[in-house]
């Protein structure tokens, strides 16, 4: 046993300060002090400064919580906007039901499904994102470039490279969550790709690229058990991809509207495809 | 994902529920799990909001709605966060998370430097004065020219009084490099102080 620990560093000598200094350590750092009084005056000011700013701060913990901020009123809040949410849900699923039943009845007045010009990129890109979802998608060591851990590094690069702020949606309310993203090379410049994971370990993916002009509604796609809807807002197109059904495409495609869109709390409402022109 | 049926209640039911005032999805708050929520979070908003103001250099309304985003956060996803973790960490940074969003979606549009009118408006009543509230005034000023970093690992630790752990969790980095960021901080803090008295002695002298 050694009469002396291991030397006093900066770091316990800030931990005295902060009140974090284990009582086994306060020996040696008063010990430490005590011979080196430059030390001693330096931190003492550290100290001042920091009872000083205490005191600065403290008037703004001060006061009555405002309103706005109480839990009660937040989840009252809360539960409108589900109600609100639920019932454009519920609304967008029924008009889709309708727009293909109409588009199928109308199948040979209209010829091949209305295919203006934003349809051509609409279709590359809902390709693009499943081909990307199949590839990635079942990786198991890489499944993606940049993980969430390092979120703010993923969004400033790829936002650089994408050429726009971009923002990655929080799909947590639908219970998945970030596990990264990668960049993708396109037809005309480069993409991005969003994974999210949820508790059963089921992937899904948001695939997004610039440069889109227009704004459509949600389109719904599926090729070999893959499910993408697309839509563009913005300048962006974005098409979210998982094995899994149009509700809940829809409603993950909801909650990304919302947080990206600056008018997002309006309701989506697809038009019916197969509308006579 | 055949959960999606689940999450889909069939209209009618939906009308029903909202006809006596039920929620109509999500509804997993009753009363006294709503009462719980609201005594586990409570306690650190004045905590939250010292934070947000002092991370957005005395912006207070600005500062509220960080925290009022946060908040929303918190309980839209509440059955989300770790059972056993504390809610104080969890919702720190959160609203840290929320702050770095932010900032980044702005860029670095000029915010109006209110640190200085907080420094006016909170500390004239401070003993000793004149120069002890141009002191306070100074400190602050420097402390609102640290780094983003810098002054986010000072707040936490020596204001909000999070473990070096909890505040490496918050601010998503080692301890040691929290340690670097509080150690490089308080000394820039100092050396601005230094410099200014000496400054201030050398004025003296000049006029002596």
């Amino acid at each position: 046993m050694t009469p002396r620990g291991r030397p006093v560093e900066e770091d316990d000598l800030h931990a005295r300060i902060d009140g974090q200094l284990p009582r086994e350590r306060s020996e040696d750092v008063e010990a430490y002090l005590a011979a080196h009084p430059e030390e001693q005056a330096r931190f003492s000011q550290y100290a001042q400064q920091r009872q000083q700013l205490r005191a600065a701060f403290a008037a703004q913990a001060d006061g009555p919580i405002p309103m706005r901020l109480r839990v009660a009123h937040l989840l009252a809040q809360q539960r409108r906007r589900q109600r609100r949410r639920f019932g454009e849900i519920a609304a967008a699923v029924c008009l889709i039901a309708l727009g293909g039943i109409a588009g199928w009845a109308g199948r040979d007045l209209t010829g091949p499904a209305t295919s203006s010009p934003p349809g051509s990129v609409a279709r590359v890109i809902t390709a693009d994102a499943i081909a990307a979802h199949r590839t990635f998608s079942v990786e198991v060591r890489h499944p993606v470039e940049v993980d969430s851990g390092q979120e703010v590094h993923l969004v400033q690069w790829l936002s650089k490279r994408l050429g726009r702020p971009l923002i990655v949606p929080d799909l947590a309310a639908a219970g998945f969550r970030l596990m990264g993203g990668r960049l993708l090379p396109a037809e005309d410049g480069p993409a991005a790709q969003f994974m999210y994971e949820n508790g059963n370990s089921e992937r899904l993916t948001l695939y997004l690229r610039t440069g889109i002009g227009g704004e459509t509604a949600f389109r719904f796609h599926e090729e070999g058990g893959i499910g993408a809807l697309y839509w563009s807002d913005e300048g962006f197109g974005y098409a979210i991809a998982a094995k899994a059904d149009r509700e809940l495409l829809l409603r993950i495609a909801e909650i990304v509207y919302q947080q990206t869109s600056p008018d997002g709390a309006k309701a989506k409402i697809p038009p019916a495809p197969g509308k006579p022109s | 994902m055949g959960t999606a049926a689940a999450m889909m209640p069939v209209p009618t039911r939906t009308l029903a529920a909202d006809e006596i005032g039920q929620p109509a999805v999500g509804c997993r708050c009753d009363g006294a799990a709503m009462r719980n929520q609201a005594s586990l979070i409570e306690p650190h908003i004045p905590g939250l909001r010292r934070f947000a103001c002092a991370l957005l250099r005395g912006d207070r309304q600005g500062a509220d709605d960080l925290v009022q985003d946060c908040l929303e956060r918190a309980v839209s996803r509440w059955h989300l966060r770790r059972a056993e973790g504390d809610v104080r960490g969890w919702l720190y940074t959160i609203l840290y998370n929320r702050f770095l969003n932010e900032k980044h979606r702005q860029g670095r549009r000029g915010v109006p430097d209110a640190l200085l009118e907080v420094a006016e408006a909170e500390l004239p009543g401070v003993d000793g004065g004149q120069d002890r509230a141009l002191e306070h005034r100074d400190l602050l000023r420097a402390f609102a020219a640290l780094p983003e970093e810098q002054r986010s690992a000072l707040l936490l630790i020596g204001i909000e009084d999070l473990s070096y752990g909890e505040a490496a969790r918050v601010l998503g980095v080692p301890i040691g490099t929290v340690m670097s960021r509080l150690s490089r901080g308080r000394e820039r803090l100092r050396h601005y102080m230094n410099d200014g008295v000496d400054r201030h002695n050398a004025e003296l002298r000049s006029v002596k």
